[in-house]
């Protein structure tokens, strides 16, 4: 044992036995009296609610315990931000955005946009079209179908030369001399 | 010892009785305060503090088990405030006169008792480099002789703090017993 360490021993030794002595307590009990006997009772309900409220913070346990779970609903909260920022940035790729004046568009590109154009009876905004790619197919599927029908619609006229005829007398009477079969 | 009984009795708000527990209380309170801050006038005050809070809040005490600890809490607390806001304004000067009284009084040996103003010069001298956490980690643990436990639940610090801190305490203090003493 270093010499240093035998005096540090003997200084605690010492304040350890010298134990702090307290004259009198009457003085004290007096003027604690005197305090409390001045304390009104709204104030101890005062005093009451708020240790009621915020009393949790001098127990080591369950303020430690608040402050982890304040972290974690923190990072929870970060976390959700995340995920809606990458759900929403994946919708943005998913929208297409068709600009009227682009030119650098391959060819079938602008067919479909033609189409589009056609289909929505020339009625739409020449500049700026906004449609999902899951939109788009769904229509170029249903044209396509559609398509598909009245080609074997005009096959089964053209067999049929009595049904052609009728066609043909019904839409003189309708004023639609325009459609050829 | 503090009878269950007694407690009970002052939650009941009876003015006596009250004056009974802070007349058991006051001497061990006084004695931590003293060791504490050193002075006696504000271990006084802390006491009396103390005992205004008991009475504030001695609803909540169930068990006469718990009350030492909850009024080692309350002092050690109160202490701590009155150290950080005096922390603010430190004044060290080496005191050659109450280093030639801790000479004297390790030369008479074990048998030495001190007065309180020994004491508190002794104590302030030691513990006037300290910070406030150091200080209430060194009397609790050095002086006081409590567990790493015990200050844990005194003062809500985890046990790894405590040691840290009476780690940085004991050698300060060795510091200074080997160069002034």
């Amino acid at each position: 044992m270093k010499p240093e360490s035998e005096k540090y021993n003997k200084v605690l030794e010492i304040l350890r036995k010298s134990k702090p002595l307290l004259n009198s307590t009457e003085d004290i009990e007096n003027k604690v009296v005197a305090r409390i006997s001045r304390i009104p009772g709204s104030e101890i309900t005062l005093t009451g609610i708020i240790d009621f409220m915020f009393g949790w913070v001098y127990i080591g346990w369950v303020r430690r315990s608040m402050i982890a779970a304040s972290m974690v609903l923190v990072m929870v909260f970060i976390y959700q931000q995340s995920v809606v920022l990458k759900r929403i940035n994946y919708l943005n790729r998913q929208i297409v955005i068709i600009e009227g004046e682009t030119t650098t568009t391959p060819a079938d590109e602008i067919e479909r946009r033609i189409m589009i154009y056609k289909l929505s009876g020339r009625i739409l905004p020449s500049n700026r079209l906004i449609i999902s790619e899951k939109q788009l197919d769904q229509l170029l599927e249903s044209v396509t179908e559609l398509q598909g029908k009245y080609k074997d619609l005009l096959n089964l006229i053209q067999e049929d030369p009595e049904l052609k005829n009728y066609i043909e007398k019904k839409l003189k009477e309708t004023d639609h001399t325009g459609i050829k079969l | 010892m503090i009878d269950i009984k007694l407690i009970e009795e002052c939650q009941g708000g009876n003015f006596d009785n009250f004056r009974k527990l802070v007349e058991l209380t006051s001497p061990f309170a006084y004695s931590i305060a003293f060791r504490m801050l050193g002075e006696e006038d504000q271990a006084k005050d802390i006491v009396q503090e103390t005992m205004v809070t008991i009475w504030q809040k001695i609803r909540k005490i169930k068990s006469a088990g718990g009350y030492k600890t909850w009024i080692y809490r309350i002092v050690v607390n109160k202490c701590y405030d009155h150290l950080r806001k005096k922390k603010r304004h430190p004044e060290y000067a080496v005191d050659e006169q109450t280093w030639a009284l801790i000479s004297n009084i390790i030369s008479e040996g074990p048998s030495a008792e001190l007065e309180n103003r020994e004491t508190s010069q002794i104590i302030s001298l030691l513990t006037n480099r300290l910070s406030p956490k150091q200080k209430a980690v060194f009397i609790l643990s050095e002086i006081e002789e409590m567990s790493g436990d015990e200050i844990s639940e005194i003062t809500g610090m985890h046990k790894s703090v405590i040691k840290a801190n009476l780690h940085y305490a004991r050698k300060n203090i060795s510091e200074m017993i080997e160069k002034y003493l």
